[in-house]
């Protein structure tokens, strides 16, 4: 795992910004995740996070185009970059190695 | 969602996001916050809606959200901040003699400030360090005497026991005697004798007076009659050290009285900042044991009396109470006995007919005053000096207002410069007074040493934050306020208020500086006048020293012999103390006298030839003679007494003293007998040639140590063990005046020093109008305008400026210096000509300070300044 670990809350933002390719914006993403696993985001904790990845290089973002809704403020879109590609997949496939390493009885109740 | 137009997320909370928030994180952020508002809106409602913004917004409050503080181009305080700093040095390097002049000016002024308020904590903390100062009260006497009100500090010896008993308020009372009525008395152990001054005191003195002990039990010390409780420094003059001393046998003498006392305790040397003096004390019984038994009654004055209050007294209720508490106990006693604070003996020393009129606490009062005066010209001069330097920084200033400066930001960058200049002035400020620390100690007296302890600290931060603000505002807000485009084409009008309000501030300047001389004109003059005032004797060579040893045994013998010493004109004996003060008495009764009144008599008992030492001369009758062998039922009185007594031919009428007839036989010219603060009151010689406590002798001028050799030379046949302690009467009184030397010496640097901050500022104004004037005085030379023209020319406008300054200052000094001499019963007649002098001297000070640089210029080469432009 080393430097690389990723934060369980990390872990779903980086997720869900790779599930909204292209359309992930900070009140899109807060949307999908409470959609998604029925728990409530705030926009403070969100944005730590996604500024927090940015920091650490497995997000990117750009800015939009401004409109007349949200008061003119332009939204900023985040895409996960390789990095965060490659971190993702590295944290599947411990959790695969681990639950193939479990012994079949130890999941029977 | 548009819809919802009307909706508008809370205002404050988005500022508050907007102030909070990284700008680079702002923009996307702010914009995800309206949406959700709008969108829970719709949805839920606006109530709902701006309360979730309002928790959305305080979730967003955290540390990787929030600016940075420092170190950030985002933040432009900062930014400002340091470019404002780097403009103030440069403008500091650039116009090097302004910031020397402003730098000297703050500085010194700041250092003078920080000596008094140094000097005012000193003052304030005198008697202060007893642990029960807040309930520690001396006994105060108010006497009614002809009509005015005398208020003392000597108590009835009977009051102390009488107060404990009877009122409930006093917790505990006690007497002591002051030491000047001893002076200093000889105390032997088997090998040697010391002088020291001790007093007599109740058992309970050192648990009311904190004075730390090294040796012995302070509650008990004193409870032994045979006890005597010394100090750390004559314990170890006379045993090597306190230690060996506690517990060893003293001799003790006073005329002739002698007694053994044991050593019951040692206590550490008495600090600077108390106003008592004792080396020694004993039990009081002792001095009880020693006055005559009829001495003790309502009408003799023999201790003084301190209280312990209990906790909560209302002290003016108390006051009321005592007023007729001696009253109460004889009828005819005119004394009414009041309480207060013990630590207020130094300050508050003065009585006015039984009303507190100050004393110490007006100097004080005084020089907090002078050096707020002084703080002020060194202000004036930073803002003269700011404004008048405004032309040279007018294109900085209008460059900033042209690329969008406002006006506040420029207001912040001076006042910033003015804050910048006191620091740094506020340190060499410091610096100062640690250097001079030393000297201004010996002219006060006091052992001030500069603790940087919290309430110093915040009188620095106080001091610099004012002066930084009070110099900073006017140019501030003067500057801020200039026009970009005038300045930037060069043109800098400056408005009639601009220069009226300089020229006021010069003009107020050299008021303080006017009124300060000629303060200082008269407090010298009347200090020099108390000292050399004709008191009715002549003071020069008359030596004073104490009847001690075995003289007391055959003392007319050593008088006898004491006169015919070569180069002693002559020597007497008295139990007065001639400078301080002595005994009075009101059990002095004449014939036609108003049972009513009481009238206060001084009391100097004297031996034969005193009068004649003295020198006081005798008015009619004769004085006291050895021809007479009935002299000692005889008075001497003095002219005021006469006059109180309103007797036409004095000379053989009889009078009663203490319940004895006794005849006048001669009047005295009045003379001075006590301080020349008190007015001269009633007196009267008494013949005693028993014994007294002082040995006046008057010397021949010229011969002074020769004589006073041979002086001690038969004082050493009589006390072989003593040394021979004299002091010389002049010097003796002078010492009384301490106080006063030490205000005029203060007044007179303080005074100094405010003039020369105020010729500092002149100086740099008159350097900058000329420098500006410079191409005009240029072309006035070509034109054929001589030196002493350009001269006038220059100096006149100043001179205008000081003349109206000593116009107004003149009748403030009258004014305040009349008050000041009012509290002296001797003073000087206020001259005319001490005012011209102030003026006279301000005006040539002011038109020195010009001239130095108006005469430079006039014989500059015109074509030099005329060559570039």
């Amino acid at each position: 795992m080393g430097k690389n670990h990723l934060g369980e809350f990390e872990e779903i933002v980086l997720l869900t910004v790779a599930i909204l390719h292209g359309e992930a914006y900070g009140v899109a993403i807060i949307d999908e995740m409470e959609s998604r696993l029925n728990r409530s985001v705030s926009i403070g904790s969100l944005q730590t996070v996604l500024r927090r990845l940015e920091d650490k290089g497995y997000l990117s973002s750009e800015f939009g185009e401004a409109t007349s809704v949200r008061g003119g403020k332009r939204k900023r879109f985040f895409s996960v970059t390789t990095a965060g590609k490659k971190v993702l997949r590295e944290a599947k496939e411990q959790r695969m190695n681990l639950w193939n390493a479990i012994p079949e009885i130890a999941l029977t109740d | 969602m548009r819809s919802h137009d009307d909706i508008k997320p809370p205002s404050f909370w988005l500022r508050f996001f907007r102030w909070y928030c990284r700008a680079e994180y702002a923009e996307d952020i702010e914009g995800d916050l309206v949406e959700r508002f709008e969108m829970r809106a719709s949805k839920h409602g606006a109530k709902q809606a701006k309360r979730r913004f309002r928790a959305d917004v305080l979730k967003l409050f955290r540390p990787s959200m929030i600016k940075k503080l420092e170190g950030n181009q985002k933040l432009n305080y900062y930014g400002m901040f340091k470019h404002n700093f780097k403009i103030t040095i440069r403008s500091f390097a650039k116009y090097r003699s302004t910031f020397i002049i402003n730098l000297l000016g703050l500085s010194t002024g700041l250092a003078s400030a920080l000596f008094i308020y140094l000097w005012v904590q000193a003052e304030m903390s005198m008697d202060k360090f007893h642990e029960h100062d807040e309930q520690l009260y001396q006994v105060m006497l108010n006497h009614e005497e002809s009509g005015k009100i005398n208020t003392k500090d000597g108590t009835q010896g009977l009051l102390a026991a009488a107060l404990e008993e009877e009122v409930p308020e006093i917790a505990t009372a006690i007497q002591a005697t002051p030491t000047h009525w001893f002076g200093q008395m000889p105390l032997s152990t088997e090998d040697k004798t010391i002088k020291a001054i001790g007093k007599f005191a109740d058992p309970a003195y050192f648990e009311m007076f904190s004075f730390p002990f090294i040796q012995g039990e302070p509650k008990t010390a004193l409870k032994d009659k045979g006890s005597i409780v010394i100090s750390n420094s004559l314990a170890t003059r006379l045993f090597g050290s306190p230690e060996a001393a506690f517990g060893q046998t003293i001799k003790w003498q006073l005329l002739n009285f002698t007694d053994e006392y044991k050593v019951a305790g040692v206590f550490k040397d008495l600090p600077s900042n108390t106003t008592d003096d004792f080396e020694f004390i004993l039990a009081f019984d002792k001095f009880r044991d020693i006055l005559p038994p009829e001495a003790i009654h309502w009408g003799n004055y023999n201790a003084e009396t301190y209280v312990l209050l209990a906790e909560g007294t209302d002290v003016n209720a108390l006051n009321a109470k005592l007023k007729s508490f001696v009253k109460d106990k004889v009828e005819w006693s005119n004394v009414e006995p009041f309480v207060r604070p013990f630590s207020d003996r130094y300050l508050y020393t003065k009585y006015e007919n039984g009303v507190q009129a100050g004393g110490r606490i007006e100097y004080i009062k005084l020089f907090t005053v002078v050096s707020v005066f002084i703080l002020l010209i060194a202000c004036i001069n930073f803002i003269n000096l700011s404004t008048a330097k405004a032309s040279t920084r007018a294109k900085e200033i209008g460059v900033k207002k042209a690329i969008g400066a406002k006006r506040n930001s420029l207001a912040v960058q001076y006042l910033q410069e003015a804050v910048l200049m006191t620091v740094i002035s506020v340190i060499v400020a410091i610096g100062l007074v640690i250097l001079l620390l030393p000297q201004f100690n010996q002219i006060t007296g006091h052992q001030i040493r500069l603790n940087f302890d919290l309430p110093l600290i915040y009188i620095l931060i106080g001091i610099s934050a004012t002066t930084g603000l009070l110099a900073g505002s006017y140019p501030a807000i003067f500057l801020s306020s200039l026009k970009p485009v005038a300045t930037l084409k060069g043109k800098l009008n400056v408005s009639f208020g601009e220069t009226w309000i300089r020229k006021g501030l010069v003009v107020f300047q050299f008021v303080l500086s006017v009124v300060l001389i000629s303060s200082v004109l008269v407090v010298t003059k009347q200090i020099a006048f108390i000292q050399k005032k004709n008191i009715g004797y002549n003071r020069d060579n008359l030596v004073l020293f104490a009847n001690d040893g075995k003289i007391a045994d055959d003392f007319n013998t050593f008088l006898l012999d004491l006169q015919n010493i070569p180069g002693v004109v002559n020597a007497g004996g008295t139990t007065h103390t001639i400078i301080s003060g002595g005994n009075y008495t009101t059990d002095f009764h004449w014939e036609g006298e108003n049972p009513e009144v009481q009238t206060q008599f001084g009391n100097m008992t004297v031996t034969y030839d005193f009068i004649e030492t003295l020198g006081v001369e005798i008015k009619e009758g004769r004085s006291f003679s050895r021809e007479f062998s009935t002299d000692t039922d005889k008075l001497i009185l003095n002219e005021k007494a006469i006059e109180v007594m309103g007797y036409e031919n004095p000379i053989g009428r009889k009078v009663r003293l203490w319940g004895n007839d006794m005849t006048i036989i001669g009047v005295v010219k009045d003379f001075n007998f006590s301080s020349l603060h008190e007015d001269i009151i009633p007196m009267f010689f008494k013949l005693d040639n028993v014994s007294t406590f002082n040995i006046l002798t008057r010397i021949q001028a010229g011969n002074e140590s020769n004589t006073l050799d041979r002086i001690a030379e038969l004082y050493k046949t009589y006390n072989p063990e003593y040394e021979f302690a004299y002091s010389f009467l002049d010097q003796e009184f002078a010492k009384q005046y301490l106080a006063e030397q030490r205000i005029s010496k203060l007044t007179k640097y303080f005074g100094i020093l405010a003039i020369i901050i105020s010729c500092l500022g002149l100086f740099g104004l008159t350097a900058f109008t000329i420098e500006r004037r410079l191409k005009e005085i240029s072309i006035r030379k070509v034109l054929g305008s001589n030196a002493w023209s350009i001269i006038t020319l220059l100096n006149k406008q100043f001179s205008m400026l000081v003349l109206l300054a000593i116009l107004i200052g003149l009748p403030i000094s009258y004014w305040t210096t009349k008050e000041w001499l009012n509290g002296y019963a001797y003073k000087i007649e206020l001259q005319w000509w001490f005012f011209v002098l102030a003026g006279a001297l301000t005006l040539l000070i002011a038109w020195l300070t010009v001239s130095i640089q108006t005469f430079k210029t006039a014989k500059l080469n015109p074509a030099k300044s005329l060559r570039t432009e």
